[in-house]
């Protein structure tokens, strides 16, 4: 571990430290140092004086008036919006379901792939009985053979 | 619902199409919206339509908000930072099209932002200090104002901007230094100038 009077501290780290931002072990370090060592005290004392300068940087508020015209807007936009959804039928839906069904499926391939070899196994088993998937597709046959020993 | 649900209640009601909760939402949120957006386009009107244009986007994703990733506010800050650099973006190009059309060479440009530079913060003290940081913050870097704004104003900590800016923590760090100290040389050139 460094001691506190090993070396100055760098300005990254003094700014890190008067935002609060050290790690608790690096900011007591710092504070016995500060004690002691001029150089960068005086480099501290001009962060913390820049970072009260930028605190002082206020924004003008809009009216209350102005902030309700805004939402009666946004309102509006809002019942257009969400009385659109009632409006889309079944095919919005539909294409919504495969849309976050593949999402699903991009952010957890483990577990889709498992999904989708139990479906085949299943499907080849019992569901389909007179398009069985591995007289459709040759290559299906394997595969099948292939997930039955492994499940 | 009451006045003190949460975020998250809110967040359910909206998504289920109770306006009310969608209000509550606004009331709550839209002081630190603009103001952030404020500090990054720096004009009262366009902030404000900013704003809302991020609440519409707010409720149209809604959906997309992951409650276990990041906290509802800090999502909504990162939204509101991005859209507003967007529009910064946009005015800056407006901007610039217009002063290369009605300048010529060698003559005096002023930022393309001068009028919200220009306008009145006498209540503030410093405010020419104010004033010059304004001008800094302006000129930064995309991702160096995002962080700068999201870190000084909206108070996220370094590790939240990191994950929501989807970078190291140690760019975060360095981005929010060479912020500070791009603003750092100009009060001092400022000071010296006067």
């Amino acid at each position: 571990m460094r001691r506190p009077e090993d070396r100055h501290y760098s300005e990254e780290e003094v700014l890190l430290f008067v935002m609060g931002d050290a790690a608790a072990e690096t900011g007591a370090e710092m504070s016995a140092h500060l004690e002691k060592c001029r150089e960068c005290r005086s480099v501290w004392e001009e962060y913390s004086a820049l970072v009260k300068s930028i605190g002082r940087w206020k924004i003008p508020s809009p009216s209350e008036e102005s902030w309700q015209g805004r939402k009666a807007t946004l309102l509006a936009q809002f019942r257009e919006d969400r009385d659109w959804v009632k409006r889309k039928g079944v095919f919005w839906y539909l294409r919504w379901s495969v849309v976050k069904t593949w999402d699903y499926a991009m952010e957890n391939p483990l577990p889709t792939m498992g999904y989708v070899a139990a479906a085949l196994a299943f499907a080849s088993e019992r569901t389909i009985t007179v398009f069985r998937l591995d007289w459709i597709l040759p290559a299906t046959g394997e595969v099948i053979k292939i997930l039955r020993q492994v499940l | 619902m009451t006045s003190a649900a949460s975020d998250e209640e809110l967040v359910e009601g909206t998504l289920g199409g109770d306006e009310h909760a969608f209000t509550q939402l606004f009331d709550r949120y839209r002081n630190p919206v603009y103001s952030t957006v404020y500090r990054i386009i720096q004009n009262t009107e366009e902030a404000q339509d900013a704003t809302q244009e991020i609440f519409i986007k707010l409720y149209r994703s809604l959906s997309v908000w992951k409650r276990e990733k990041a906290k509802f506010s800090t999502w909504l800050y990162r939204l509101a930072a991005n859209h507003a650099i967007d529009c910064w973006r946009a005015r800056r190009r407006r901007a610039e099209s217009q002063i290369s059309g009605e300048t010529g060479d060698g003559d005096f440009v002023e930022s393309p932002l001068g009028e919200a530079i220009r306008s009145p913060y006498q209540e503030v003290a410093g405010r020419e200090e104010v004033d010059e940081i304004r001008r800094c913050v302006d000129f930064l870097p995309e991702l160096q104002k995002r962080v700068f704004v999201l870190r000084y104003f909206n108070e996220l900590k370094l590790e939240e901007i990191a994950d929501l800016e989807e970078c190291s923590l140690g760019t975060v760090k360095t981005s929010l230094f060479r912020a500070t100290q791009t603003i750092r040389k100009a009060l001092r050139r400022y000071r010296g100038a006067r």
